[in-house]
């Protein structure tokens, strides 16, 4: 076990070190930094899966950061969940990674040093058991991922994607930071585990402040509404293997921290710790499949969607929390169960699609959906992979989006159970707002699939596509056999799941399963997801067998598209990404407030021949104009005010040091 | 609100009095075309009606179809918006020039079995336009056509009776 995660370490330094060593030759580089990363990774699934079995690891390094207690390491089952989040999203995204990074010239050394820190941060921030060791590896973490983001850095997009997300991500530390402080100083311990004993613990006042605060901070990573806005900024702007990871498995993370907080470090709180990640849940859920209706930009749509699916998670997270102030054990872990076995989902379907995503920037470089169409045909195993993930990322069965988010419907529909009218009614709003989640995301992929890859291409660009490498075709084909594992055999998960929330909640979920269903609250609700599977394959076969029996018609008869007779047809005549999404934009023009243009030019001679038409919209997130634009007024104003202390003047510098020099003197005694 | 009710209270019948009942004949017609059309088609017929350079006096005879009197939608007939749907096009007027090539897309476009049926004078031989610069000739000179309907404009009865005619003229075994 130790060996194992000592080895993983190497590899990864390895990594890291061949990075630097190899940076002149671009194509060794590449292979040696991310093969050797793909082994740590591995090691990292062989940790996981010996942790999720109940072998403990513990480590303490006293010499290493001695000022906060020294590196302590250690392993429990929740961390090794997140190890085999980490695992199932970083695996197929670094072998992807040998194939999708041939085409960044002169940055494969960054690229590779970056990934082989990034991988082994994200493992170290699941198993750090004291506040120093978890901020450090926090903080290493959110740095190589900011580099990571960066790598296009000759683009002024990216720069400014990375900016925020630098902005972000240090707003969420100092968040952590606070509250990280206020309940060790309280508590008068910097191991986490020691913050709460049975029954004492600091006050009501600062675990409150603490929740609040690391709340703050753990949401922001995690990329829920209001801390959302560097998401969809950041994914598009990173590699594809690289969004592939922040959005599969490091904003997972943050969730790691909140389900920490909220079941272990904190003790047990009220029960408005709950409505509040309740409340955030069902806007992130809502307001993240808006956006991503109405984007046009495939990568930025997921990242809304990432967005989306946070929501789904914290609400499993919220309702657990609500139940456990309730007293309700079993409920609480059954909401957490769905939670973490979304997170594990969604592991899979997004780091499938955003790797999709990237294949197609590869073929076309273009993220455009509007200039793309008819993918399919010219690159049919990525299409069909997309399409696995379209379908489990919509909770289609057989695949696995399905299984989790049954679950956490289960455990909210469950919520009768708890005696106070007002939750109830939150509740009853959450269930509403997921059941209207799980609609539009199906409207929202339905139109990325069907814009992207069906009908006939609409730029030249698309013309020209050329299917991916097969490092890429494999690492697709990984996480789609993935998604449809955990969708038909959810016992596999389920297992281990339920000892995990066991070790911290005190109770098994309210929940029976076989190795083919699963059954919420004695009977309560049952399904079995591999008969589903069964029943929905044996149906097509019956459509099929029937049809041949009926004797029906299947002459072919291939003939060009009904275009009302017109002796021309382009791919203009398409039904385009921002048409789809008119209606929705029309039914939420409050939320979008967005903004039309269409100017219609006409021939000189005469207005009825048409030239050109112009058809422009932009929408604007509220959360954006409301809350960030007037911090970023009054930061700018402050600055505008500070920047007289600078006045280049020596004198006044001079004066300042023998000013700071005073106070010094009389304080610091 | 007041206004309202007066309107109401002192509004005449504006209704006209009934339909004289329907002609035998019709329902008869009507009846044997929807035998024909469960034993060839299954359960109904979908007809597109096609416009390549009717005058509408045709279309006003074919609209009359639709209309109470006939009602052709109780006897399983019925108009479809796409030849993707369709079963049998109705096919009024001479075929200009730059109608021919859609109505041979429509044509295409329609799935087998198919029945067309060229419907008035001018659909059959290009009647007062004959010669015409813009005419390219009957609808036979275009796509195949299963029957014509003589008249200008035909009455809905005989085009019925020709939809009946080219059901019957098909051959007996049921579509496949």
């Amino acid at each position: 076990m130790l060996r194992c995660f000592t080895a993983s370490l190497i590899f990864f330094a390895g990594g890291a070190c061949g990075a630097l060593v190899f940076a002149r030759d671009d194509s060794l580089c590449r292979k040696v930094t991310h093969g050797l990363a793909l082994g740590g990774t591995v090691l990292i699934l062989i940790v996981g899966v010996a942790g999720l079995q109940g072998q403990p690891l513990d480590l303490l390094l006293p010499g290493i950061l001695p000022a906060g207690g020294g590196l302590a390491l250690g392993l429990d089952r929740l961390s090794a969940f997140f190890l085999l989040i980490i695992a199932v999203g970083a695996i197929p995204s670094t072998f992807y990674a040998i194939g999708y990074t041939r085409h960044y010239k002169g940055k494969q050394s960054g690229l590779g040093f970056m990934l082989n820190i990034f991988i082994p941060a994200m493992m170290l921030v699941a198993m750090s058991r004291n506040v120093l060791t978890f901020l450090v590896f926090w903080e290493a973490m959110s740095l190589t991922s900011y580099f990571l983001v960066m790598t296009d850095s000759d683009q002024a997009e990216t720069c400014g994607a990375g900016w925020l997300y630098l902005v972000m991500t240090h707003g969420g530390l100092a968040c952590l930071v606070v509250g990280f402080l206020a309940m060790s100083q309280a508590a008068g311990s910097f191991t986490m585990s020691d913050w709460v004993h049975a029954g004492a613990g600091p006050d009501a006042r600062v675990r409150n402040l603490a929740f609040v605060t690391m709340a703050a901070g753990f949401l922001s990573k995690a990329g829920a509404i209001p801390f959302h806005i560097w998401l969809p900024r950041a994914h598009p702007a990173a590699p594809s293997h690289v969004s592939a990871m922040m959005s599969g498995v490091m904003i997972k993370l943050g969730i790691y921290g909140l389900i920490r907080i909220g079941f272990g470090w904190l003790g047990q709180g009220p029960g408005w710790w709950g409505v509040l990640i309740l409340a955030v849940g069902a806007v992130s859920a809502l307001l993240g499949v808006l956006y991503a209706l109405i984007d046009s930009d495939l990568k930025r749509l997921l990242a809304y969607s990432s967005v989306e699916n946070i929501g789904i998670i914290l609400l499993g997270v919220g309702a657990g929390l609500l139940f456990r102030s309730y007293g309700l054990g079993a409920l609480a872990a059954l909401a957490l169960v769905a939670a973490l076995y979304h997170c594990l989902n969604h592991a899979a379907f997004k780091g499938l699609l955003f790797l999709g995503a990237g294949s197609v920037l590869h073929a076309t470089g273009t993220r455009n959906m509007e200039a793309m169409g008819g993918l399919l045909r010219r690159m049919p195993q990525t299409g069909a992979y997309f399409l696995v993930g379209s379908l489990a990322i919509t909770a289609m069965p057989p695949f696995n989006g399905f299984i989790s988010e049954w679950l956490t419907f289960q455990s909210l529909l469950l919520s009768f159970r708890v005696q106070a009218q007002f939750f109830n009614l939150v509740f009853a709003l959450c269930i509403a707002a997921l059941a209207l989640t799980a609609g539009l995301s199906a409207a929202c992929f339905v139109r990325a699939f069907g814009i992207a890859f069906l009908a006939l291409p609409r730029g030249e660009a698309v013309e020209s596509a050329h299917e991916s490498h097969w490092t890429m075709l494999t690492s697709m084909g990984f996480l789609a056999a993935a998604c449809l594992t955990l969708g038909i055999a959810p016992a596999l998960v389920l297992r281990p799941l339920s000892s995990t929330v066991n070790d911290f909640i005190g109770e098994r979920p309210d929940l029976a399963f076989n190795w083919s269903g699963i059954a919420a609250s004695n009977g309560f609700a049952a399904i079995d997801p591999f008969w589903v599977a069964m029943i929905l394959s044996l149906l097509m076969l019956a459509v099929w067998i029937g049809l041949h029996a009926m004797r029906a018609n299947f002459g072919r008869r291939y003939y060009e598209t009904w275009g009302c007779g017109r002796a021309v047809q382009t791919a203009a005549f398409e039904y385009t990404a921002a048409a789809f999404a008119n209606p929705f934009r029309r039914v939420f023009a409050f939320l979008y407030r967005s903004v039309e243009e269409t100017e219609i030019e006409a021939h000189p001679e005469s207005r009825f021949f048409v030239k050109t038409i112009t058809y422009r919209h932009q929408s604007r997130t509220i959360i954006e104009d409301s809350v960030y634009a007037p911090i970023g007024a009054v930061v700018r104003r402050l600055a505008a005010k500070a920047r007289t202390v600078q006045s280049g003047n020596v004198h006044s510098y001079l004066l300042y040091i023998l000013l700071a020099l005073l106070t010094l003197l009389l304080f610091a005694r | 609100m007041k206004l309202l009710f007066r309107k109401i209270l002192t509004s005449p019948v504006v209704t006209e009095p009934g339909a004289p009942p329907p002609d035998p004949g019709v329902e008869l017609l009507g009846s044997a075309i929807h035998d024909e059309v469960r034993k060839r088609f299954g359960r109904s017929l979908h007809i597109r009606e096609v416009d390549p350079g009717s005058c509408n006096g045709c279309e006003l005879e074919i609209g009359g179809l639709n209309g109470p009197y006939y009602d052709l939608e109780r006897f399983g007939l019925q108009f479809v918006a796409s030849p993707r749907h369709a079963d049998c096009l109705l096919v009024t007027g001479p075929v200009t020039r730059n109608m021919a090539d859609p109505l041979k897309r429509t044509y295409d476009a329609t799935p087998d079995p198919k029945i067309v049926i060229a419907v008035g004078d001018c659909a059959k031989d290009c009647g007062i336009f004959a010669g015409g610069y813009g005419v390219v000739g009957p609808v036979s000179a275009v796509i195949p056509v299963d029957v014509v309907v003589s008249g200008c404009p035909p009455s809905p009865r005989s085009i019925l009776a020709a939809i009946l005619r080219a059901l019957q003229a098909r051959s007996p075994e049921p579509a496949h």
